[in-house]
This record gives structure tokens, sequence and C-alpha cells, in this order.
């Protein structure tokens, strides 16, 4: 009875922690319609800063608390949406999501790079009063950080609710997301209520983050307390991101199941702890599947700021030609760690390829592409390979089971969350990562399932040869180079093909206008599985060739945060581009690591500036993200742009003629090892990047200035003076042609001729 | 038998009462007005008909079978289509696509032995409602009203037997507008085509409908031939403002 007590205490403490972080998410997202995925990363921030200060620097704890929760986060919330959130409205959902989860990833970065996480000593963070206040109650003894946190739960649940529902603000608050211009109209400030509500949310988060970090008792860890976000999303969802009450309710259940599942199973079983990590999204697996269909509804703003242009199907095919020639000329002067680097760039460049099927052109969000990855991979070390040793090779029997069977578990996932809208899904998808990542991948101890000995991730990795299908062997590098190349050529020309087929117009309505697709007789479900698995199943082949190509692969490849960097990057790049997939691929694997590697070797050689250069190290971590967040000015992406300045020089044939012997110079002298493949980077980079894109961006300047902007009729005759073609045309319309209208001076004449 | 009947249909969103009792109904071969001032429920009305809106009571009864409860798609497939007042069109694809692909949506749905060469219907359909010269436009670069013809377009793509037009001619000029009531009877009388207009053109609405519902603040107000329905003094009030209001 005594431990029921003590754990319900705790259960209640920890629940209530969630609670707080969730009515964060529920303001934000009431208030400015944004979901914001850096709910976490900001109660990290906030962990991290209270330490610094109060253990780090020895300040006193109210001193502590008042810069961080008083002064610091708010203002952090109210930046975030200055800053970034703002830009926002008018985007697609997809935006949406991505730059807040640009911010969490940065804050992420930061936060390892500011509190080096292998320094020597470990943070210790404790609970108020220190760790040995306890208040007793009989026989029960109950720390007053657990009674403090469940007292503010409550306190901020009964004060949320009050002001909203009482007061001027609150009530303008909740009109804010129903319709902002009208609410302007009404003499509402939208903006500012919005960010007013970024602050306080900002601030819930903080309050969570330090109630809860003494709690979960392990030591600081930026990644767990990052993903605190999915814990209390899982409780924001029992109330639909929007009743408080409910979210309460939810927030207290987990708390409580999560602390009795540690009290009450039974210490043999050792899947018990990552069954407690899991739990929070198994809860919301379940409240989706429970929640009733969402009305279906138009699209929400009249013309998206993205518009993507299809390539025609011929473009296609010579774009794969470049590319596979392209990949042939590198080859012949890479070095092999560069060989190995770009092919890794190319396996997830395929995985890529999957976010940009069902993103891209259908519209829908998979935040975990690496998880399903991983299930691949699973099933590949388990049953796709044959022989032993060096002879080892993957088989195309194996590649294709694995294919089908990530589909299969797309479709699990999916299916709770199709009926509802694009963000559910995005946070199933999350949810199947985390579960992966705790559950799946942690299972390192043989089971006993139905009779068969069965290991999931033995040794916690798991080796992965080379493919060999029928008769061609890839165990090469350079022939495993090139099969991932043409792997991505064709899977890449299959998805403009299909983007061309009926089957591909029907995804582009259904993504453009749900409701429109529907009284069109569409079964929007069904379109919207098909599309997820085949998404999936690419994934699939994607992750098993990425195991491939390193070899022996840890749970770490497959984390979370490398599926949400990958998808904003891909975002960035063009999610309606087949290239764009290539751009993320090339961007987070060659990109950074080039960067990272040459910043390092600057670093020894020039000894005097190594500072500088290693703050630079650090900076190109953070670099990802900060791409990502300002998405919110460019939704288009940036291969939109490189193609629009390609474009332009298309239009000048001896310039572009002239860039391509240029390149093709660069590439004779390093293959004559004139120059290094260093200097081989750059000047492509120039020559292929820079030069088409500022020269064509000049060349369309100059183009434009020659055309006048077509004028608007309405304002012909204001903006501008009528011109003799206005006023012929006017005639015409008003059939007053060959009449003569008397102007002031004709009349003038008249009259003084008729008084003369 | 009607081919459509609204029984006593209400909606309510929280305490505003969008409609309330309102019984429609819409014959097949002709073309039924639905009129009233801004915010009398038009267009909820049609919503609650496509099965975009949940009624709070009421039934709603399609080719004399009850479809209250069946999601928007089920009840396409049974031949009601419609367009939007607030433009829901595809606009990462061309106006022939737009149309294109109401096809092989409906293609996708419909009995083997019924599917319709596509590409061929498209055509049909496109130089019937006189869109060949913008056919390989974007859809979002066209003007409105056009954009409106668009939308008409696709819905008589999936080959509906009852056809909701929700303002359908705003936007369009003078001339265009009495072309598109030409249409308009053509398809009632040549494809026996049921239509429901939702239309503020009172010149075309009195042009083309037997038969008129009023609504004005979610309550129905009258119904008749145009000749009634112009002479109702309840009419004349939600559209004038009633005597005492002026005086």
């Amino acid at each position: 009875m005594q431990t029921f007590l003590q754990y319900t205490i705790l259960g209640l403490a920890i629940g209530g922690s969630y609670f707080i972080a969730a009515s964060g998410l529920v303001v934000t997202y009431t208030t400015s319609g944004i979901f914001n995925f850096a709910q976490g990363a900001i109660a990290m921030l906030a962990v991290f800063t209270y330490w610094q200060f109060r253990w780090g620097w020895n300040w006193p704890a109210p001193l502590a608390l008042l810069m961080v929760l008083g002064v610091l986060a708010p203002l952090l919330g109210a930046l975030l949406y200055q800053v970034i959130m703002k830009n926002l409205r008018g985007t697609s959902e997809v935006t949406k999501i991505i730059v807040p989860i640009g911010v969490m990833l940065g804050f992420q970065a930061l936060a390892t790079w500011v509190w080096n996480p292998t320094s020597s000593t470990p943070r210790q963070f404790q609970k108020f009063f220190g760790p040995n206040a306890f208040v007793h109650f009989g026989s029960l003894k109950v720390s007053w950080h657990e009674i403090i946190a469940f007292v503010i739960a409550i306190a901020i649940a009964v004060g949320i609710r009050l002001l909203f529902v009482r007061t001027r603000y609150g009530v303008a608050m909740r009109a804010v997301v129903d319709d902002p211009e009208l609410l302007q109209l009404n003499g509402g400030r939208p903006e500012r209520l919005a960010m007013i509500s970024w602050a306080g949310g900002s601030f819930l988060a903080a309050l969570a983050g330090i109630l809860i970090q003494p709690m979960i008792g392990s030591a600081m860890s930026a990644g767990q307390l990052t993903l605190l976000v999915i814990d209390a999303f899982a409780a924001a969802m029992f109330g639909r991101l929007r009743s408080l009450p409910r979210t309460f309710a939810g927030a207290l259940v987990i708390g409580l199941t999560t602390t009795y599942v540690i009290a009450y199973f039974p210490s043999k079983w050792t899947w018990s702890s990552s069954f407690r990590n899991s739990l929070p999204m198994i809860f919301l697996f379940i409240v989706l599947i429970v929640l009733p269909q969402d009305r279906l509804r138009g699209a929400t703003v009249l013309r998206l700021r993205e518009r993507f242009r299809m390539p025609s199907i011929r473009t296609a095919w010579i774009a794969g030609l470049v590319m596979m020639v392209v990949v042939f000329c590198l080859k012949v002067i890479m070095e092999r760690t560069a060989v190995n680097t770009l092919t890794l760039a190319l396996t997830l460049a395929i995985i890529a390829l999957s976010l940009v099927l069902l993103t891209g052109f259908a519209g829908e969000i998979n935040l975990a592409a690496l998880s399903f990855g991983a299930i691949a991979v699973i099933v590949v070390f388990h049953f796709g390979t044959t022989g032993s040793g060096t002879d080892a090779r993957t088989t195309l029997w194996g590649i294709l089971l694995a294919a089908v069977v990530t589909a299969l578990v797309g479709a699990v996932i999916a299916l709770p969350a199709l009926r509802l809208r694009g963000l559910y899904l995005a946070l199933a998808t999350m949810a199947f990562g985390v579960f992966v990542s705790r559950m799946v991948l942690t299972e390192r101890n043989e089971r006993d399932i139905f009779g068969f000995k069965f290991t999931i991730f033995t040794a916690g990795q798991l080796a992965i040869p080379k493919p060999k299908i029928g008769p061609f062997d890839f165990n090469s590098p350079d022939s495993f180079l090139f099969l991932c190349a043409g792997l991505f050529v064709v899977i890449g020309i299959g998805m403009v093909y299909l983007r061309h087929s009926g089957y591909g117009r029907r995804l582009a309505a259904m993504k453009d206008s749900p409701a429109a697709s529907a009284t069109l007789g569409m079964s929007v479900v069904r379109l919207k599985l098909s599309i997820f698995m085949m998404s999936a199943a690419i994934a699939g082949i994607g992750g098993v060739m990425m195991a491939a190509q390193i070899g022996t692969v840890n749970s770490d490849r497959f984390d979370i945060l490398l599926s949400l960097s990958l998808m904003m990057i891909t975002v960035v790049g063009g999610i309606g581009y087949v290239s764009g997939a290539l751009f993320a691929g090339i961007f987070l694997i060659a990109f950074v690591q080039m960067l990272d590697l040459s910043l390092k070797k600057f670093a020894v050689d020039y000894s005097s500036l190594e500072a500088i250069f290693l703050f630079f190290v650090s900076a190109v971590t953070v670099l990802p993200a900060t791409i990502g967040i300002t998405m919110g000015k460019n939704p288009s992406g940036a291969v939109s742009d490189i193609v629009e300045g390609l474009d332009q020089i298309k239009q000048s044939k001896p310039l572009m003629f002239t860039l391509i012997g240029l390149e093709a110079a660069i590439w004779g002298l390093t293959a004559a090892e004139v120059i290094t493949n260093w200097n081989f980077v750059i000047l492509t980079l120039v020559n292929m990047l820079i030069v088409p894109v500022v020269g064509g961006k000049i060349l369309l300047a100059r183009a434009m200035r020659g055309v006048p902007k077509p004028m608007p009729p309405e304002l012909v005759g204001i903006d501008r003076p009528f011109t003799p073609e206005d006023l012929a045309e006017m005639d015409r319309a008003l059939n007053l042609e060959g009449v003569v209208i008397p102007t002031m001076e004709t009349v003038r004449e008249e009259t003084s001729g008729v008084s003369a | 038998m009607s081919l459509l009947e609204t029984v006593d249909v209400k909606v309510k969103f929280g305490g505003n009462i969008a409609l309330n009792d309102v019984s429609i109904s819409v014959e097949a071969g002709s073309v039924t007005g639905l009129i009233g001032p801004n915010g009398a429920g038009k267009t909820t009305l049609f919503n609650t008909i496509t099965g975009l809106q949940p009624l709070t009571a009421g039934k709603i009864i399609f080719n004399g079978k009850e479809v209250t409860k069946e999601p928007p798609h089920k009840r396409t497939r049974m031949g009601l289509a419609r367009t939007f007042q607030r433009l829901e069109l595809f606009t990462s694809l061309s106006v022939r696509d737009n149309v294109r692909v109401a096809g092989e949506i409906r293609n996708r749905w419909s009995f083997r032995t019924k599917r319709m060469d596509v590409n061929a219907e498209t055509d049909r359909i496109i130089s019937l409602v006189g869109l060949t010269g913008v056919a390989d436009r974007e859809v979002g670069e066209i003007p409105t009203g056009q954009a409106r013809v668009v939308e008409l377009a696709r819905a008589l793509m999936i080959q509906p037997t009852l056809l909701l037009l929700d303002e359908p001619a705003s936007g369009q000029t003078e001339e265009e507008t009495e072309q598109f009531g030409e249409l308009l009877k053509s398809l009632t009388r040549n494809d026996g085509l049921g239509i429901c207009l939702v239309e503020h053109d009172m010149a075309l609405v009195m042009n083309v409908c037997e038969t008129i519902h009023v609504l004005d603040f979610g309550s129905m107000i009258a119904s008749g031939t145009a000749e009634q329905v112009r002479n109702d003094p309840a009419v004349i009030d939600a559209y004038l403002g009633a005597p005492e209001s002026v005086g």
C-alpha cells in the first residue's frame, strides 16, 4: 500500500509536469495555428541554463528561477514568434511543421555545442530544496519537489482556464485562430496576441523542464529532454489540441501509468523500461484511433506560396543520364573515402525520394523515414542474406521482402491517422520513430516468440553485406556506387512517370483540395494509404542500401533526429522535386562532412587561428537547422532557385557551352592531377552553382527591365495617365468611336465665336 | 418523387442556428434556384447535401434513398456533383488536367461497363462549356469567372444526375452570364439533369429557374415560381429591408 501511494504521488507529479508542457503546446497552437515541435527543446535549453546559473555559477535558486522563467524563457518565445513563426501564415502545412522542427534541431545542436555532453563531470540536477527535503505523512515520505510540481500544475490548469473563459484577453486569443482578419477588423491585435501566447508557451515549457528533470532522475541529456515534446503532445492529443481539462486528464493517465509500470512489472521482464519509455507513443496511437474523423475542409489558404513545376518525362530521362555521367566522372578522380561518402549521400537521397513522393506529390508527412529504413534493415539481417564472412551478400529477395514488410508496417502506422489532418499523421510517424528507437532498436536480448528464438537487434549492431543481384556482384565500392546512383535514377524517373499518370493527377487533386476530391467521388483514405505504403517501401530500400554501404550499423544511424534533419533538408532542397531529394542526400552527408573536415584541417594548418576554425566546426552542426528555419521565407526550396537560374542560362547558348567547357577543363586538370580534389570541389561549386544562379538572376533582372509590368485595369488612370490607346479602347467599349467629344478648348473657341 | 429532398434540415454552430428546419426539393430536368442575402445559409445547405457538414437534425433524401449518414464520396457516386463558391481547384494542374482528373477519379469508382474514354470526354466537356481557349493554361492564371467554369466542367465529368452550383456566374461578364444561362437550360433539357443554383445575379436566376426557394437567416421564407417569389412581400423585405427599418 505504501509503495502504491508513493508511486501514485510520483506519477501525479510527473503527469502534472507533462500537463504544464502540454498546456503550453495547446496555448501556442490555438493562437497561432502552429504546432510547436520545439516545445521540448525549449524545456531542454531552460534546464541547461538553469543548471548553469544554479550549480555552474552557484546563484541562489530564486534568482536563477526568476532569470530563467521570468526573463529568458518568455523572451525566447516572443522572439521565436516575431522572427520566425510570424512568417508562416499562408504557407502549407508542411512548412508549418518543418520550420519548428528546424528550431528544435537548432536548439539541440546549440545545447550540445555549449554544454559538451562528453565533459568529465556529469551534471547533477537536484530537486527543489535539495534531494533530502521530504514531508512525512505518517509513514509516507513525499519530497517537496513532487508536491510543488503537482500544485503548480493544478494552479496553471485553473489559471489558463480562467484566462480563456473569463478575460477579454483570453476570448481574443481564441478568436485569433478562427479568423485573425475579422479579429483585426474588430480592433483586436492578432500578431501581438500570438506573440504573447508564444512567450507564455515558452515559459510553460521551461517550467515543465525544470520540474521534470530531477524526477526522471537520469543525468541531463539534451536528446532526452528535447523528446519531452512527445510525452507532452500525447497528453495534448487527449484534448484534441483544444480542451485543457482533457489534456490534464491525459497527462495524469500517462504520468501514473509510466510510474506504475516501473513499480509493478516483474524485474525479470527486461523490456519493461523500454516499454515505459514507449508508453506515451502507445497512448498517442490509441488516442488517434479513437479520435472522431475530421470534417473535410477546403484549402484554408487561397493560394499557397509554394509552386512546383513538374519536369516533363523527357527532361527526367536527360537528367538521369547526366547524373550517371557525372557520377562516373567523379568516380574517376575521387579517392576511395570520397567515393564512400558519395555513395552514402546517394543512399540517403534514395530515402529522401520517399519523402518527395509522400509530401511533395501527395501532401502527407512522414517524420520517421529512417525508422522505416531500420525495419527493412532488420528484415534483411534476419532473412535476406546468404553466405558468411567475406562471401556474405544481401539477396534481391531479401531486399524485396524488406520493402514489402516496410510497406505493411507503414500501413499499420498510417491507417489510424489517415482520416485526420496532415499534422496528426506527422505526429503519428514521429511517435513511431521514437517507438522504434526506444523499443525495437534496444531489443538486444534473445526472445522466445511462439517457439522461435529470436534477437531483433543483435549485440546493438547489425552487419549488412553488399547486395548480389543475379549474376551481378556489387561488393566493390565502385560497383556499389553505380548501383546506388542507378537506383536513384530509376526510382526518380519512375516518380516523374507516376506524377504524369492518372494516379499522379489524383494525388495532386487530393493534395490541392481534399474537399473537391471527395465531392468528385474519391475515397481519400485508400489513395493516402497506397501512397504511404509505396513511400515506406522506398524508405526501406534506401535504408538497406545505407546499411550495406556502412557495413555494420548501430541504432544511432536510425535516430529520429536524423529523420527530422533529412525531412527538413529535403524541404529546403525542394520537396516537390526529385532533385530536392538529391540535394538533401548530398548536403546532409557530403557537404556537411566536407565543411567539417576542411575546417578541422585548416585548424591544424593555421594553428594561430585554431579557435576560430573550431568555432566554425561547431557552427556547422547548427547549419542545417538554420537553413531549415529560413524556409518561411522561401517555401519552394533551394532547387527551384537554382533551376530558375539555370533556365536563364539555357536561353543563352554561348554562355551555357562556356560553362560546360570550363567544367570539363576543371575535371581534366583534376584527372591529370594538376589540381587537387579540394580545388576541384571549390571550382565546380563556383562554376556550376554560383555563376549560373547569380548570373541567371542578373539575366532575369535585365530581361524583366525592358518589359513593363502589366497594370491591373482598375489602376489605369490612377497610377499612370490614360494613353491614347486606352482612350481608343474606352471609345470602342462605349460605342463612341468617331464621336468628337468637345474639350474645354473647343468649347471656349465655340462660345467665343458665338459671342463675337 | 423529387430527385432531391431535404426534410427539416437543422444545423447549429454552437448557439447559432445556421439552418432552421429547411425543406427544399429539386426536380430532375429543371433548374431550381436557391437565393437569399449573404449569410442566409445557402452554402451551408449545399454542404449538408454533399455531406461536408453534419446535420444537427433532419434528413437528406436523394434519388429516393436517405443519404443523411453517407460520407461525401458515396453521395457523389450516387450521382451528386457540386461546385464551390470559394474555389476549390487543383492548383498544381492545368485547366485540362483539372477536368481530366475528375474523369479519372470517376472511372475508378464507376462500374466497369460504364467507364468513359476520359480524353474524349474531357475534350467534349471543355468545348461544351467554352474553355478550349484556355485549356492548357495553369488554373491559377485564369480569371475568376473562367475558373468557376472549370469547376462546372469538372463536376460535369462525373456525369451527375444532380448538380449543385454555388454562385457559378459571379466574376463573369454580362455576355458570359447570358451564354451560361443557355448552357444550364440545355443541360437540363437534353440530359435530364437536375440543377440547384445559388446565385446573386437575379436576371440569371429569373431567366433559368422554374422553382425558387428563398432563405433568410437560416429559414425558408418563400418558395414558388419566379413570378410568385418576385412579388412575395417577405422576400422584398429580406432583400430591401422591412418598411419600418427603411422609414
